[in-house]
């Protein structure tokens, strides 16, 4: 399935945010949204899903105009994947992941033996089945991502969409995360993903697209795309790019603040400060 | 992943071991049930009220007991039973799909002012001398109004969506619960307002069988289509935006569950006046034997407020020799239950 929008403009209200923007998402591509806070990420994300209504332009699934469709019928082509968030109530992780079946269910009933083994299947898929009685509030940040995967693959989608779903994960769960966004790729999806870290934009996209002040500012292959002089445009700090070897000898692009705060410029008060607190503490 | 014919591994597993505990509140409603229409001041022993019983189904039973205690079992005692127990469920169940609606387990209909609004409607009609049919049509529009003008004012509070709601319905329900004093204040002093009084407290002590057969249909009617949708609250529990994107049509499902629960509100508070405490405290406790899911959690609702009720309806009766009003039974209930769990959170809801 391939989704495109079309001259998308977006905003709340009056306000316009995100203008012009045209882009087409095929399958099996992982693409990555980059941008400073507040440049419209977001803003396109929720008008692609259809919580916003389009200011302009079109969104097209397969050439065909979303504007008619059911929320239900949207949701059964696109997976949405939130960042994390606390529920009200202690749900178990399996009622989690069967609530992804809902574009699937009749208004009137519940989730049948059916929709209870796809949604353990996608349990299965992520490796998480030990998961499937625990309480979605007790697990872990890095846990609750991956349920919240499994979630949006029992919809079926054939696009899925993230918005920065590593933003509140420690280093190793952003890993383990990506990697499994990037296997969903080989399954035919399509992943569109805000993501704050260029990093992991090298890492695990194929495709990248600078978002800078709610326009599209460059869209192509990661290498091409993020260079210093355009992260400069982006996020108005000086970066270097360098290339580095893996223990497999894999060339892999890192990015590097150029300017680091080191003790040189850090404020004198500050030093003396630390002197004597090191001073106080050695004397104990 | 698109085709189920991929799913090759047949993970079957048995059903979960909620349906023992739904069983048991069954038994423990159906327990209860029978035992109140023994208990009363007249006295019925086991064997009179097994024959009666039975003699309403079955021909040939030797007639061998009083007319009195025919009187007793079918116009006095079965009303009233059917009253608490409708009561009970319409407003636990009102209780628990607000909470789960509102995504916030703090509500009830009381404390979003449904009860207040649906209150005032009533005592309006009573005032006006309507008949029952008008004060549950007035009780309904009353909580209509006072619901969605908690929720409106609500959603125009920019900070703790939670508590904005708790806050702009305890204003609400003041606000009617002031109405309804006016009312008092302006009723006729031999006559209706001993009756608005009196209702108010929350009674079940003069129901006949025409008021039962009048509330039986709207409760059943909101109950029925919120036990179809029952599923549907654990998704817009999840909120707004994330039950959209997962395919739920969040206005229409929001407008539907408002509608059950007022009108179950609204036909419990016609026949039984304020009892408070109910719509909170029930779905807790049915959280704590259920779990959060709304397929089991909603009719563990209407089994425990049913049998709840019931039982304190019996208590009202048994206490003392005279009735004590089910509204103050319930609050002295209620409030130190509540308590308990706000004070051990961990089994309410997080």
């Amino acid at each position: 399935m391939k989704l495109e929008l079309a001259n998308l403009g977006c905003g709340y209200g009056q306000r316009s945010v995100v203008k012009d923007v045209s882009l087409t998402v095929n399958e099996g591509e992982v693409i990555c949204l980059l941008g400073a806070n507040g440049c419209g990420k977001t803003t396109l994300i929720k008008t692609v899903l259809g919580l916003l209504k389009p200011r302009e332009g079109h969104i097209l699934l397969d050439g065909i105009n979303v504007k008619s469709w059911s929320c239900a019928r949207i949701a059964r082509v696109i997976g949405y994947i939130p960042q994390l968030h606390d529920p009200p109530f202690p749900f178990q992780v399996l009622d989690v992941v069967l609530m992804g079946r809902t574009a699937h269910i009749k208004p009137f009933s519940s989730p049948s033996r059916k929709d209870e083994q796809i949604a353990r299947r996608c349990l299965e898929m992520l490796n998480i089945s030990h998961l499937e009685d625990r309480v979605y509030t007790e697990i872990s940040g890095g846990e609750r991502q991956l349920v919240l995967i499994a979630r949006a693959l029992a919809q079926e989608p054939q696009i899925l969409i993230m918005d920065e779903p590593t933003s509140s994960l420690d280093f190793g769960n952003q890993v383990k995360v990506l990697s499994h966004i990037q296997q969903l790729s080989r399954m035919n999806i399509a992943v569109l993903m805000s993501c704050h870290f260029p990093e992991h934009a090298f890492l695990y996209s194929t495709r990248v697209i600078l978002l800078n002040e709610g326009r599209i500012l460059y869209s192509g292959a990661p290498a091409e795309a993020i260079t210093a002089e355009r992260l400069k445009t982006l996020y108005g700090v000086e970066v270097d790019i360098v290339t580095v070897r893996n223990r497999m000898n894999q060339e892999l692009q890192v990015c590097v603040p150029s300017r680091h705060l080191t003790a040189e410029n850090e404020p004198p008060q500050t030093m003396e400060r630390r002197n004597r607190y090191a001073l106080a503490c050695s004397s104990q | 992943m698109h085709s189920n014919a991929e799913y090759t591994i047949d993970v079957k597993k048995p059903a979960r071991p909620y349906y023992w505990k739904l069983i048991s509140l069954l038994l423990i409603l159906i327990l209860i049930f029978i035992l109140s229409f023994a208990l009363g001041r007249y006295p019925v022993s086991p064997l009179e009220l097994i024959s009666v019983l039975a003699a309403r189904f079955f021909s040939g039973i030797p007639v061998f007991w009083e007319a009195t205690v025919e009187t007793v079992v079918f116009q006095v005692r079965l009303p009233r039973i059917l009253a608490a127990i409708l009561v009970g469920a319409a407003l636990a169940t009102a209780g628990a799909a607000y909470q789960g609606m509102f995504k916030n387990p703090l509500v009830s209909p009381d404390i979003l002012g449904a009860s207040a609004g649906a209150g005032f409607g009533a005592a309006l009609a009573i005032y006006f001398s309507l008949n029952m049919v008008g004060i549950q049509v007035m009780a309904f529009i009353g909580g209509l109004l006072a619901v969605s003008l908690t929720y409106g004012i609500s959603l125009r509070i920019k900070h703790d969506s939670m508590l904005a709601l708790v806050l702009s319905g305890v204003m609400i329900g003041s606000l009617f619960t002031a109405c309804i004093s006016m009312i008092k204040y302006i009723a006729d002093p031999y006559d209706k307002l001993p009756a608005i009084t009196f209702w108010l407290m929350g009674s079940l002590a003069s129901i006949t069988q025409r008021d039962v057969k009048m509330a039986i249909i709207p409760i059943l009617l909101g109950m029925v289509l919120l036990f179809l949708l029952r599923w549907r609250l654990n998704v817009i529990a999840m909120g707004e935006e994330e039950a959209q994107v997962l395919g739920l049509n969040t206005k229409r499902l929001r407008t539907l569950v408002i509608l059950c629960c007022t009108l179950m509100t609204a036909a419990a508070v016609s026949i039984s006046g304020l009892i408070g405490w109910v719509g909170l405290v029930i779905p807790h406790l049915a959280r704590m034997i259920v779990g959060p899911n709304y397929r089991v959690l909603l009719p563990a609702s209407i089994l425990l407020g049913g049998a709840y009720m019931l039982l304190v309806d019996d208590l009202a009766r048994l206490l003392a020799s005279m009735e004590i009003p089910l509204g103050i039974l319930t609050a002295l209930i209620g409030v130190p239950f509540f308590l308990y769990l706000l004070l051990n959170s961990r089994w309410g809801w997080k």
